[in-house]
């Protein structure tokens, strides 16, 4: 027994395919909602999707250099604040052990606030690079159907 | 407990917020630190009316006005009724533009008499973090006044003199390598670069370039596959200022003497014509060009100087007149990308020679967001001709090693050293189990020993000699550099905390924070190593811990600071790294002692320091913002300690362990756990473990034999010979 933790199993910890296993994990950390969170949580739910489009704008607008870089910190600490509410209902449990592993605790509010804070720092940090690699941030940054987002 | 009370009183954010502000109010004593410097300075005709040259060239009176390019100003002294020129006085940032370790220029005046001898040097504006309250003043004077009397064509190394090499050693600040390092390059390139105009060294000539005879001709992709043509794009970002949905200027450039690239950009015909009237000695460019910004310049008006664009070749810098300009109406290279502007410019130099590599660059205003001033800021790109155009190739070029390449090749046994201490420590970690079995709570010197030599070697090597303490304030840089710009040369300028910092990220993920905040943090190993030994010296009875309630409270303290120091990095990084003094290990460490601060921050480590000695490291455990930040990726850590089920109503670890990280229930908070090993020892201990003590007792009264302790904690169960055999008939 490792460090006493109550365990807990989220649905697709079952799954024996490794690929299949992969894709609801990786599904796990981008989508922090769950059907039974939607069922518990209708306002929640309502101010999720006006949320997330308005994140999705500014994430665009951060991408495409149109909003400052603390303007782009400032949405990502208030998605994360938001995206800690909706997963301590939603999914309240992080992983055990290590990473490529398959146990599972329940996360207390601390373990969800570090791991929303440390999940979307490296996924930030994987999209700039990826989009700098590829050239997206260029391609963007030179596209004139984004023009009326300019601020 | 007259403490906890007063802690109670005023609560765990009004403390945090005390502390902060006792330090954020102390008044730095680095007047050039982020020194507010005349917008003029840079560009008024009249340098001398906005910066102290006075300062820097004793004896003169008046002076001319900026002239050359780059540009300096005369001093001279009136002698009866003639004017005595008595040298020259330049800013480097009209000369070089080298960030230092802020990722900003020191600014930076010197003096140089008529025979090339540096009469003074000031630095007006820096932005070093580590001179802003780490390192005084005066040691930064100290540093600047060992140039005066040194010739600028001389070879000055920060290190020691080597006469067989002619090199002349200055003697370093401790703990500002990369500071001076880089300082004594600008101080040293830029008295050169002035020498070498003025006429003072004589310049030397590179051999021109030989073309060899080729005439095929190429289209427009494999001129800038090999290189013939070059890709210089600034962004708006980069400058500070609002997009327009477009570059702030992209330029396409090349170098038309030789003859495929100029046949292939202008026509034959064109070309021959260009080349007629070029002189020998002469050299032609194109450049074409889109984006919101010109290269021409919006101020550039006939008769004038193209003020955007240099073409650079060590240690020499060439500006354009508008003599020297051409018009390019058109491309004849198949694939050529339409562009707003073009233009031909006309390099006049016997010096320059295009078989070495030489630099375009472009030169504009940045504005700080954050203050609204605006800074120079100067964007390249390399140039040189790909071998094959050249008559023998590219001829062999030793070009100046960077800064941390030197930082680290001078540091090699430190950094060995380091190396070496961290992979035993890690290696004792990954055989804790085993070291773990052969110690017993009253014996514990197979983890104790490790751990008190472990802790001695980071005090002694890794912060008083190697002055490598991990801080917070680094953890802001790299999110920063993140952010806005990143720069490999930046984190590799220290290597002592490059590789520390890499050690760091890989054992947290595997083991937590705790081997990094409990065996090898600096400051962590002397705060635990003082309060060992007041303990031994007869302290133990007036330590304590701070109760549960009270820790559970303060605990939070550190994860606010840490959210403070990051969410005002974002607004001024200078205003953090004050606030960063929260953590007192520049007065431990960097300072030669904490004796050379101002008394607040006496007061502060002091107060700490006598805490330590009675609670077990206080800092660590509710203060340290590093720690904090630490303990957000180490909450996942893939390998945790051991526990055993009887370990939820068995108090015996929680009340053994020093950082307070076992909860009533049993639970080790990883963000709190400092890898004692306490509990651990515990786990194989029959003597004290309650559990496999019961059980010891229990066999030892039936007489049953102890067999070893396997894995789990727990003896391995007696099995009678052939109990697990299936019996007689009942296999089916």
């Amino acid at each position: 027994m490792s460090e006493m933790n109550t365990p807990i199993l989220p649905p697709f910890a079952q799954e024996r395919r490794l690929l299949h296993r992969l894709v609801y994990e990786v599904w796990d950390h981008l989508w922090p909602w769950s059907r039974h969170g939607f069922e518990r949580q209708r306002f929640i739910v309502a101010l999720s999707l006006g949320l997330g489009a308005v994140v999705s704008v500014a994430w665009l607008l951060a991408a495409a250099g149109r909003i400052g870089a603390n303007a782009t910190i400032g949405w990502w600490v208030g998605w994360s604040v938001f995206e800690v509410l909706v997963r301590r209902q939603s999914k309240p449990y992080v992983k055990e052990g290590p990473w490529w592993g398959t146990q599972y605790r329940r996360a207390d509010m601390a373990d969800t606030i570090c791991y929303v804070t440390f999940k979307n720092l490296l996924i930030g940090i994987v999209l700039f690079l990826a989009m700098r690699y590829f050239g997206a941030l260029d391609f963007l940054q030179g596209l004139p159907e984004l023009k009326w987002l300019y601020i | 407990m007259r403490l906890c009370h007063f802690f109670a009183r005023i609560g765990p954010v009004r403390i945090g917020l005390f502390v902060l502000a006792l330090l954020f109010s102390v008044p730095s004593r680095a007047s050039s630190y982020d020194a507010p410097l005349p917008p003029q300075l840079s560009s008024d005709p009249d340098l001398c009316a906005y910066a102290p040259c006075r300062d820097v060239m004793p004896g003169a009176d008046s002076f001319s006005p900026r002239q050359g390019h780059p540009s300096y100003v005369e001093a001279y002294r009136q002698a009866g009724t003639t004017r005595q020129l008595l040298g020259y006085v330049f800013l480097s940032t009209d000369i070089v533009d080298i960030p230092a370790y802020s990722g900003k220029p020191m600014v930076t005046l010197i003096g140089m008499d008529t025979k090339g001898v540096i009469t003074g040097v000031r630095i007006l504006k820096h932005s070093e973090p580590i001179l802003l309250v780490g390192i005084p003043e005066s040691e930064l004077t100290r540093f600047i006044q060992q140039y005066v009397g040194k010739f600028a064509g001389a070879k000055v190394e920060i290190g020691k003199s080597l006469a067989d090499e002619g090199q002349i050693g200055l003697d370093a600040i401790s703990g500002a390598t990369v500071t001076v390092i880089t300082e004594n390059q600008v101080v040293m390139r830029c008295a050169y670069a002035i020498a070498r105009q003025v006429g003072i060294i004589a310049t030397v000539s590179m051999p021109a370039a030989r073309f060899t005879p080729q005439t095929d001709l190429r289209d427009w992709k494999s001129l800038i596959d090999e290189g013939s043509v070059q890709h210089l794009t600034v962004r708006p970002s980069e400058l500070g200022v609002a997009s327009t949905g477009e570059p702030y200027i992209d330029m396409h450039f090349g170098y038309l003497n030789a003859p495929v690239v100029g046949r292939s950009i202008l026509g034959e015909a064109d070309w021959k014509r260009l080349m007629a009237e070029l002189k020998p000695g002469e050299h032609a460019f194109f450049i074409i060009a889109n984006g919101s910004a010109s290269f021409k310049g919006s101020g550039f008006v006939r008769g004038g100087i193209f003020d955007r664009i240099q073409v650079t070749q060590e240690p020499d810098t060439y500006t354009f007149r508008d003599t020297d300009y051409q018009n390019l109406y058109s491309i004849a290279a198949a694939g050529t990308p339409t562009y707003r502007e073009s233009g031909i410019f006309i390099l006049r130099s016997k010096v320059f020679s295009a078989a070495y590599p030489w630099r375009l660059r472009f030169l504009a205003n940045k504005i700080d967001r954050q203050t609204g001033t605006k800074t120079f800021a100067s964007f390249e790109r390399e140039y040189w001709l790909p071998g094959r155009y050249l008559d023998g190739g590219r001829p062999v070029v030793n070009t100046p090693e960077p800064t941390w390449l030197h930082v680290w090749k001078t540091k090699w046994l430190e950094i060995a050293l380091l190396a070496l201490l961290l992979a035993a420590t890690a290696t004792v970690y990954s055989l804790r189990d085993k070291l773990v079995r052969r110690a017993t709570r009253k014996k514990k010197n197979w983890i104790s020993i490790p751990k008190y030599v472990t802790w001695t070697l980071s005090i002694v090597f890794v912060g008083f000699y190697g002055l490598a303490q991990p801080s917070i304030t680094q953890v802001l840089t790299w999110l920063h550099s993140l952010v806005f710009h990143w720069r490999w040369e930046l984190f590799l300028s220290d290597p002592l905390i490059f590789v520390f910092w890499w050690f760091i990220f890989i054992t947290v993920l595997i083991w937590g924070r705790g081997l990094f905040c409990g065996w090898l943090c600096p400051y962590g190993s002397l705060a635990e190593l003082s309060f060992k030994i007041a303990g031994a010296l007869g302290l133990k009875r007036f330590q304590f811990h701070l109760p549960m309630p009270w820790h559970n409270r303060l605990r939070w303290l550190k994860y606010g600071i840490l959210a403070v120091l990051v969410a005002v990095s974002f607004y001024s990084m200078s205003i953090a790294e004050k606030m960063a003094e929260v953590e007192p290990f520049k007065s431990t460490f960097l300072v030669g002692g904490v004796w050379n601060r101002a008394w607040p921050f006496v007061l502060y480590w002091g107060v700490l320091f006598v805490l330590g000695l009675f609670i077990e490291r206080p800092f660590c455990k509710y203060l340290c913002p590093l720690g904090a930040g630490l303990a957000v990726p180490g909450t996942f850590r893939f390998y945790g300690l051991k526990r055993k089920a009887e370990c939820t109503d068995c108090h015996a670890c929680q009340k053994g362990c020093g950082s307070l990280a076992i909860d009533d229930a049993g639970v080790i908070d990883r963000r709190e756990c400092l890898l004692c090993m306490e509990c651990q020892i515990l786990y194989y201990d029959d003597h004290s473990c309650p559990p496999l003590s019961k059980e010891r007792r229990r066999r030892s009264k039936a007489g049953l034999p102890l067999t070893p302790i396997a894995a789990n904690g727990y003896y391995i169960p007696i099995k009678p010979i052939g109990a697990d055999k299936p019996t007689e008939g009942a296999a089916t």
